[in-house]
């Protein structure tokens, strides 16, 4: 009970913030000869109407490179991004369509993939944040599926770009420590369960397209262990991530 | 005597018409001094406040999370009901990255069903568990057309990723292959129709095989 009035409290939350948002929409005048507005998000969608020079269109909400937007007269549809950049504000000013963020100063990185972690599947995910251009602060967390067992990875380092406004590849390098967790999958049963670790790193970056980018990583760990030897396994992946 | 009276007029006079010398301040016009031009024109302060404009930021619904069941054929193990939650970021209008997990439990193999004493997996390990981390493509977007006036934008998309399956108590590695339709009943909520295989390597019957597993699904998704 409590928790449905607590889910009842934030869905009454929600609805109070998006009925505030309402009341916040940009609205912009069209300064081309026209504006197209299509029906649906995607270049294929046929123009089902056109707003003419000097009207006003709300621009109600965005998706990917397209914008909801509603003309004076009620009618509904989504224009392109590049045509809406175009048009000004009422007060003179360009329309806040901000900009791609850049690909060489972007400050959030989100991405996931697939790798080979000492000849075991990988699958891995990981979420950066920039502290410069060129320095980033990595958080990883992946799950290596073995034979016998299965590792739980999760690591935090500082990954250096070297020459971050090289678009289509740059070199990286970094270092950090973790966590490891082995889980058995079959006996015998590994000699310890957690480990902590560290690890140096080499790879590569590049951008796709927008806000799509690739990477690409080795590296080289040392599980350090309570035995008379450390482990140094190797580990190779590739991802795609997004930046905001 | 004469002379003395003079002088005393003389002097009222004088000092009446010295008087008048006190009021010539305020009856005289103002003088006119030529004002010299400013120094320097930011001397003038202006005093009015400047008003911050705020412009509305434009929301952007790229996310689109929701639910979905449907039925999972489990390779050996039958086909069974399957249900999970997703969760996508559309990065264009072509290309998404798509999150799933979900849960299933596996039936008995015809082995079991024919020898009732024989147990290929225990109980708790018939739990059929997934995540899949996608990249998707919308091969073909379109509008689908419900009688004379209603038109609903849709896609036809592809989608390919690695996961984990963990079934007989153990994680597998996993790749996954999918098709799905999605179908926008207005412009935030989405209606979906997948099918999806779960491809992993397991020698739970005895030798090491692929394993395929195909599922069905129908979900529904709201864009935010």
């Amino acid at each position: 009970m409590r928790r449905l009035l607590a889910l009842l409290l934030l869905l009454q939350a929600l609805n109070v913030e998006t009925a505030l948002a309402k009341h916040a929409l940009v609205q912009v005048v069209v300064k081309q000869p026209f504006l197209e507005v299509h029906s649906g998000p995607g270049r294929g969608y046929p123009v089902i109407y056109v707003v003419e020079r000097d009207e006003v269109v709300t621009i109600l909400y965005s998706r990917t490179d397209w914008y909801r937007v509603r003309a004076a007269g009620g009618q509904e549809g989504w224009a392109r991004r590049d045509d809406l950049a175009r048009t000004e504000l009422t007060s003179g000013e360009p329309a806040p369509i901000p900009p791609y963020p850049d690909f060489a100063s972007h400050r959030w990185e989100a991405g996931a993939g697939y790798g080979v972690f000492n000849h075991e599947n990988l699958v891995t995910a990981w979420g950066d944040f920039g502290l410069t251009n060129s320095l980033d602060a990595e958080f990883v967390v992946q799950q290596a599926f073995g034979t016998i067992d299965n590792r739980y990875i999760t690591t935090l380092g500082l990954r250096h770009t070297f020459i971050p406004e090289f678009k289509w590849i740059s070199p990286t390098a970094g270092i950090g420590f973790g966590y490891q967790y082995v889980k058995d999958r079959e006996p015998p049963a590994p000699l310890q369960n957690s480990n902590q670790l560290a690890y140096i790193s080499l790879g590569a970056r590049g951008f796709i397209t927008r806000r799509f980018m690739w990477r690409a990583d080795w590296r080289k760990y040392v599980v350090f262990t309570n035995q008379n030897q450390n482990e140094e396994p190797d580990e190779w992946k590739v991802g795609l991530a997004v930046f905001f | 005597m004469e002379s003395r009276l003079s002088s005393v007029l003389l002097a009222t006079v004088a000092i009446l018409s010295g008087c008048s010398w006190f009021h010539r301040g305020e009856k005289a016009p103002p003088e006119v001094v030529a004002e010299e031009p400013p120094e320097d024109p930011s001397i003038v302060e202006p005093q009015v406040t400047r008003r911050e404009v705020k412009t509305p930021k434009i929301k952007a619904k790229d996310f689109e999370i929701g639910g979905y069941f449907g039925a999972l054929s489990i390779q050996d193990f039958g086909t069974n009901p399957v249900y999970g939650i997703r969760a996508a970021y559309h990065v264009t209008e072509d290309i998404f990255l798509e999150g799933f997990l979900a849960r299933s439990k596996a039936g008995t193999t015809s082995l079991e069903d024919v020898f009732p004493d024989i147990q290929v997996v225990s109980d708790s390990g018939r739990h059929f568990t997934y995540y899949d981390l996608d990249v998707g493509y919308n091969v073909l977007p379109g509008e689908i057309f419900l009688g004379r006036g209603r038109a609903f934008n849709s896609a036809l998309y592809a989608t390919f990723g690695v996961g984990d399956v963990k079934f007989a108590d153990k994680d597998q590695f996993a790749l996954n292959f999918g098709a799905g339709e999605r179908l926008l009943i207005t412009d935030w909520l989405a209606l979906h129709l997948d099918v999806r295989d779960h491809v992993f390597e397991t020698d739970l019957t005895g030798r090491t095989k692929n394993v395929h597993n195909i599922e069905a699904t129908f979900g529904l998704t709201a864009f935010y």
